[in-house]
């Protein structure tokens, strides 16, 4: 029994690098545009945002929770910032500064119906889910926020790096990662996570506020979504009211990718990274291949299952 | 946050009867039920004191009142000639308490030496400790080796996780860190309970090398052979109070089990039976 559970660590590590190169190696044979540098950028670029989702969304299923309003939420985010510096005339930075504020006060509403009242976070983010998408529609009034100051659209410019175009809101999504990693393995909060999502009567009775960890993990969910709010407008220029709908499942999926366990407890954050460069692959790739969107979507469907099931059998496997 | 280890003190002759919990005339309802109707508690330092009881006999009751869990509605519980009033498990805890429960409480896909160290973690000196807030993992390693060494359980590496090990093995990494961390008392409820013969025994031999380390141990539990092995005197609550405290080596156990149930009344045990 020992042998065969202490071969699953470096398995749930190793695998999501694995099916990684696999799917650029696979990739790389049906086009030719696939492996050249610009291609590379673009494909982080189109990661970036979801990327950035994820980490928050990896708090929150490391604490054996789930946030299905986190790419509703960033869309939020986007059109508040957005409008506040268009309409409202506010200075971008104040502006940006509001965006980041609502969608972390959504943390917060979310964080304080998990804690608070005990309901399941499933229910509970698919309410502000909904809540958060009809603020969206109702406030823009469906309509896209143009005509951006200049300086919103600053993450979204490259520079260049051995021929290859680099966005700086690619750097800012490797920093946050790099952050994230650090506060999880090297900190006590950090290791509280972990401890909640593994047991959290056994950690609530050795004295940690396993409430207040859970609270603080939805926050910065909030947070990260603002974050990635402000990317989005940056990558596409303007304040989009129907942004977020793919990242919101493709989050979730990066994270299942990556060999974090829905069941909570388990997972590294860089697993997570790869998994949204998996998912950011398979969108690129397949489109590169002249495949139709919806063929996108089944793919991106079919993988996060192929990996929950991974998951699931390889934690029956090692009982 | 940073803990501190407390030093073993080895247990002497003079301490041996020293009085450190105490509590009196405890009562404690639950609406129509008086669960605690005056009871009585004494440990002394350097035994292990098992408390025994019938379903209902208030046991409980009892040791959620010395562990922090409940707040007793009258009387008093003094910890080394000190009275003290809990509020919860946390309270307990810094006033020296650690309680240990049967359910296995650890998180198993961390490490043995997080474990350990889980709400008590140490950090790092400096800048690297104060400012970015960073664990001191090579000292946790090793006060983890240290103490399990100390503690004769034979566990190879700190650093597997607590899932690859056994059902008594993890209950020994609860009892290790209760055990490290403790500075007056260790309450341990049901330890063995889930656990089969072997591992059951693995852990009353960790106990009582808890014992002879110098710290009180409060066991409570369903299985006559397991106190019948470990402990020094015999708690036995019935009805809502304390009905005697039995010496182990001089009473059998069908008496103390007619004792518990009724079946007995303390009037009735001899003197020698009777622990003082």
């Amino acid at each position: 029994m020992n042998a065969r559970t202490l071969q699953l660590p470096p398995l749930a590590t190793l695998g999501p690098f694995i099916a990684l190169l696999l799917a650029c190696t696979f990739f790389a044979t049906q086009s030719d545009r696939f492996l050249t540098g610009q291609n590379l950028s673009l494909i982080l670029q189109q990661v970036m945002v979801v990327g950035v989702i994820a980490i928050g969304q990896t708090l929150i299923i490391l604490t054996a929770g789930i946030d299905l309003s986190c790419g509703m939420v960033m869309a939020l985010g986007g059109i508040v910032m957005t409008k506040f510096a268009t309409e409202l005339g506010l200075p971008p930075a104040l502006a940006i500064a509001c965006g980041i504020g609502v969608t972390t006060l959504f943390g917060l509403i979310n964080g304080l119906l998990v804690t608070r009242i005990k309901l399941p976070p499933f229910i509970v983010t698919l309410g502000t889910l909904n809540i958060a998408f009809a603020i969206t529609q109702l406030y823009s009034n469906s309509q896209t926020i143009t005509d951006l100051p200049e300086s919103m659209n600053v993450l979204g410019n490259t520079f260049q790096v051995g021929g290859a175009s680099v966005a700086y809101g690619v750097v800012l999504m490797l920093a946050l990662y790099f952050v994230t990693w650090f506060g999880l393995r090297e900190t006590a909060p950090g290791r509280h996570v972990y401890a909640v999502g593994n047991n959290p009567e056994a950690t609530r009775l050795t004295g940690i506020p396993t409430q207040r960890v859970l609270l603080g993990v939805y926050v910065l969910a909030g947070l990260f979504y603002g974050i990635a709010s402000l990317l989005s407008v940056a990558r596409t220029g303007v304040g989009d009211p129907n942004a977020g709908q793919t990242e919101n499942l493709d989050a979730i999926t990066a994270v299942v990718l990556g060999g974090t366990s829905l069941f909570g407890g388990r997972g590294v954050i860089l697993g997570t990274l790869v998994g949204a460069l998996i998912v950011g692959v398979f969108r690129n790739g397949l489109t590169l291949m002249g495949v139709s969107s919806i063929y996108q979507v089944l793919v991106t469907g079919i993988l996060v299952i192929l990996a929950v099931a991974t998951d699931q059998l390889s934690r029956k496997g090692g009982r | 946050m940073n803990a501190v280890l407390k030093p073993i003190h080895l247990n002497t002759p003079e301490t041996a009867q020293q009085i450190v919990m105490q509590a009196r005339g405890l009562v404690k309802r639950y609406g129509q039920v008086t669960a605690l109707d005056g009871a009585d508690f004494e440990l002394r330092a350097g035994e292990i004191l098992a408390v025994i009881g019938d379903n209902g006999a208030g046991k409980s009751s009892l040791i959620k009142c010395l562990s922090g869990a409940t707040i007793p509605d009258a009387g008093d519980i003094l910890l080394d000639g000190k009275p003290i009033h809990f509020k919860s498990p946390i309270d307990a805890r810094r006033a020296g308490i650690e309680t240990v429960y049967q359910d296995l409480a650890v998180a198993p896909a961390m490490t043995i030496a997080e474990n350990l160290f889980l709400g008590r973690e140490l950090r790092r000196q400096g800048f690297l400790g104060n400012v970015l807030r960073m664990l001191d993992k090579k000292r946790m390693l090793e006060e983890s080796i240290a103490r399990m060494n100390d503690l004769k359980v034979g566990i190879r590496s700190m650093t597997q996780a607590v899932e690859t090990l056994s059902g008594g093995q993890r209950q020994c990494v609860a009892v290790a860190r209760a055990a490290a961390f403790a500075q007056h008392v260790v309450i341990m409820d049901e330890p063995t309970a889930a656990l089969g013969v072997k591992e059951g025994n693995m852990v009353l031999e960790l106990i009582r090398r808890v014992r002879d380390k110098g710290l009180p141990v409060v066991l409570i539990s369903h299985n006559m052979p397991h106190v019948f092995e470990v402990a020094d005197r015999i708690h036995v609550a019935r009805l809502g109070k304390r009905a005697a405290v039995l010496n182990p080596k001089k009473i059998s156990m069908s008496d103390t089990v007619a004792v518990m149930t009724g079946a007995m009344q303390p009037e009735d045990i001899a003197a020698e039976c009777l622990a003082h």
